[in-house]
């Protein structure tokens, strides 16, 4: 398989300190991979900064050969598009304008659509299943509702990698299935490497095709869900009692 | 959608309209409109009333238009910066701030019997701007609360506000008047040439807004996404900050410190247009802010003529109730959450 992204000696955290690393490990074209472990295992840090959002604090991180640090941000945003949980509240903004934001790197100078444009946010309107909502305002829609639009809006952007962190969060059991789903679709249909962080590791388990365990800011386990779920290493990752686990998680 | 902005848009351009020609028509001596016509295309036979068009009311007109367009722009943009509706360049200090320094400069100049041009007046009052902006800035990095840093900028406002009254207290008799009447905010006495300066400044000023409007439009969103879709987040917000810095001191070099006009039009604008989308409202500010200040100079120099009441005293009658409002709006949106 072909890496798309890949860490080296990667250390990441605030103002020149590490929280976490460092990691040297390769993310697949194509594949779904999930970062889970404890909170504060510094995995939101990690993503934030294969993101480009922080500076690395050690170590580099390589898009295909080039050095993330030296990608122009518009190059970037053509290939790599994010969901985080931290989007604003504009007032007056309908979705459909949310989603067109994801087509910033593609238009002119004043942002003008063309018809293209149009065609594709329609499209990734479509793909998540948030047409209806076009013209709602964006601040008058559920979490669920908006986290899709966010979705829609980085597919707008036609990315090889989307980074989401903790998308389900605030989801429901319904949306959260419909949201995994949509993403699982995008790898095996489309291609899309995803990468993401979740706070289930019941979940990542059934979306996964790989799983690294972030423990203590360390890359504990990294492999297929099979083999990272072997036995009771999920306890062991998040510190929970052997006993606790087998009741509440337990195979049998 | 298209048809409201079409029928804002035309809305708008009407009223600015007609509002100028009411402030050519009616004032002291008033002229009919047909008078007025001839006045401005120079076939008048009624000298007087010719001379009162040309050399008064016209320019104070369009300085209402060009100054108040720019106020609300300047408005426009904190709020942009600061993700925040009730952000301005008077709430923050930035309009006082130009004024001390402006109020400086004059005194400076008269003492020395030295001629003041306007660019240099534009000039005093940027770096006046600049001053008052990077005190807001600094704040900014230690206070994270908006509130707190909007009380913070009023402070600022107020100790400018203050130096600035200490300044015209030990001015020499004869300057007083002028600067007086000038720090409390008035279009009076501006002349052509002024008014071709401050066009110069806000045309060159409007165009680099407007190319700053696709960044903006995806900067709803926050910086995160922002960035993550290509903006140079660095680099745009020291855009936003030196052009609506720009924009402020110009209005304070020409005309005192405006109150609200920057806080209240860009609000009205955005409910009007129902969108925030910036390519709409960037001109829609334009035209809401020049008609604000027209209304409010007509209203200024005509209630209680001859005596005439400063500008601020009128915007803050119209503009705060609408500051008022904007924050019942979030206090009631913020509970809803």
């Amino acid at each position: 398989m072909n890496e798309l992204l890949k860490t080296v000696d990667l250390s990441v955290g605030y103002d020149g300190t590490a929280v976490a690393g460092p990691f040297s490990f390769p993310i697949f074209k194509g594949e779904v991979l999930t970062l889970i472990g404890p909170n504060g295992a510094g995995k939101t840090t990690l993503l934030k900064t294969l993101a480009k959002q922080l500076a690395p604090v050690a170590g580099t991180v390589l898009l295909e050969e080039a050095d993330l640090a030296v990608t122009k941000p518009i190059e970037l945003a053509k290939r790599l598009a994010v969901v985080f949980s931290d989007a604003l509240r504009p007032e007056q903004m309908t979705c459909r304008e949310a989603v067109a934001v994801g087509r910033y790197p593609y238009t002119g100078r004043f942002g003008r659509l063309s018809d293209e444009d149009e065609r594709i946010v329609d499209e990734a309107m479509e793909q998540v299943r948030v047409t209806e909502l076009q013209d709602r305002p964006f601040t008058a829609i559920s979490d669920g509702q908006r986290q899709r639009v966010v979705l829609a809006r980085a597919l707008c952007q036609q990315p090889e990698i989307i980074l989401l962190d903790e998308p389900t969060t605030f989801l429901d059991i319904r949306w959260k299935a419909e949201f995994l789903e949509a993403l699982k679709r995008l790898s095996e249909e489309q291609g899309k490497t995803v990468l993401m962080t979740l706070h289930e590791p019941e979940l990542a388990r059934l979306v996964s095709d790989r799983v690294a365990c972030i423990r203590d800011g360390k890359l504990d386990r990294l492999g297929t869900p099979d083999e990272v779920f072997e036995g009771r290493y999920i306890a062991h990752l998040f510190g929970l009692e052997e006993t606790l686990y087998d009741k509440w998680f337990g195979e049998s | 959608m298209k048809t409201r902005n079409v029928i804002a848009f035309a809305g708008m351009a009407v009223l600015l309209l007609v509002l100028l020609v009411l402030n050519l028509c009616i004032g002291s001596t008033s002229v009919p409109v047909g008078e007025v016509w001839h006045a401005l295309f120079g076939s008048s036979a009624d000298a007087t009333a010719s001379n009162v068009v040309l050399q008064l009311r016209l320019p104070r007109a369009l300085a209402a238009v060009v100054l108040g367009g720019a106020l609300a722009l300047s408005g426009y943009l904190l709020q942009t910066f600061f993700h925040n509706p009730i952000a301005g360049p008077f709430i923050l200090g930035v309009s006082s701030g130009a004024k001390l320094t402006v109020a400086l400069a004059m005194v400076i100049a008269m003492s020395r019997a030295l001629p003041m041009s306007s660019a240099a007046m534009v000039a005093a009052a940027f770096v006046g701007a600049m001053l008052s902006m990077g005190l807001v800035l600094l704040l900014s990095t230690v206070v994270h609360r908006m509130s707190v840093l909007i009380i913070g900028g009023v402070m600022i406002g107020y100790l400018c506000s203050a130096l600035t009254e200490f300044i015209i207290t030990f001015a020499a008799d004869e300057e007083i008047v002028r600067l007086h009447t000038w720090s409390v905010g008035s279009f009076s006495g501006i002349r052509m040439s002024d008014v071709l300066v401050m066009t110069v400044v806000v045309a060159l000023s409007f165009v680099g807004v407007l190319m700053l409007s696709k960044p903006m439009s995806a900067f709803r969103m926050g910086e995160t996404y922002a960035s993550s879709v290509g903006v140079n987040v660095k680099v745009f917000r020291v855009l936003l900050v030196l052009l609506s810095s720009v924009l402020a001191a110009t209005v304070t070099a020409f005309a005192g410190p405006v109150s609200f006009v920057g806080v209240a039009v860009p609000h009205l604008v955005r409910s009007l247009l129902d969108s925030s989308e910036p390519r709409r409202v960037i001109p829609g500010c334009f035209l809401g802010g020049a008609s604000f200040c027209l209304l409010c100079d007509l209203l200024a120099r005509t209630m209680f003529a001859p005596t005439e009441l400063s500008i601020s005293t009128v915007t803050a009658v119209f503009g705060a109730p609408v500051v008022l409002w904007i924050l019942v709006k979030n206090q009631k949106g913020r509970e809803r959450a």
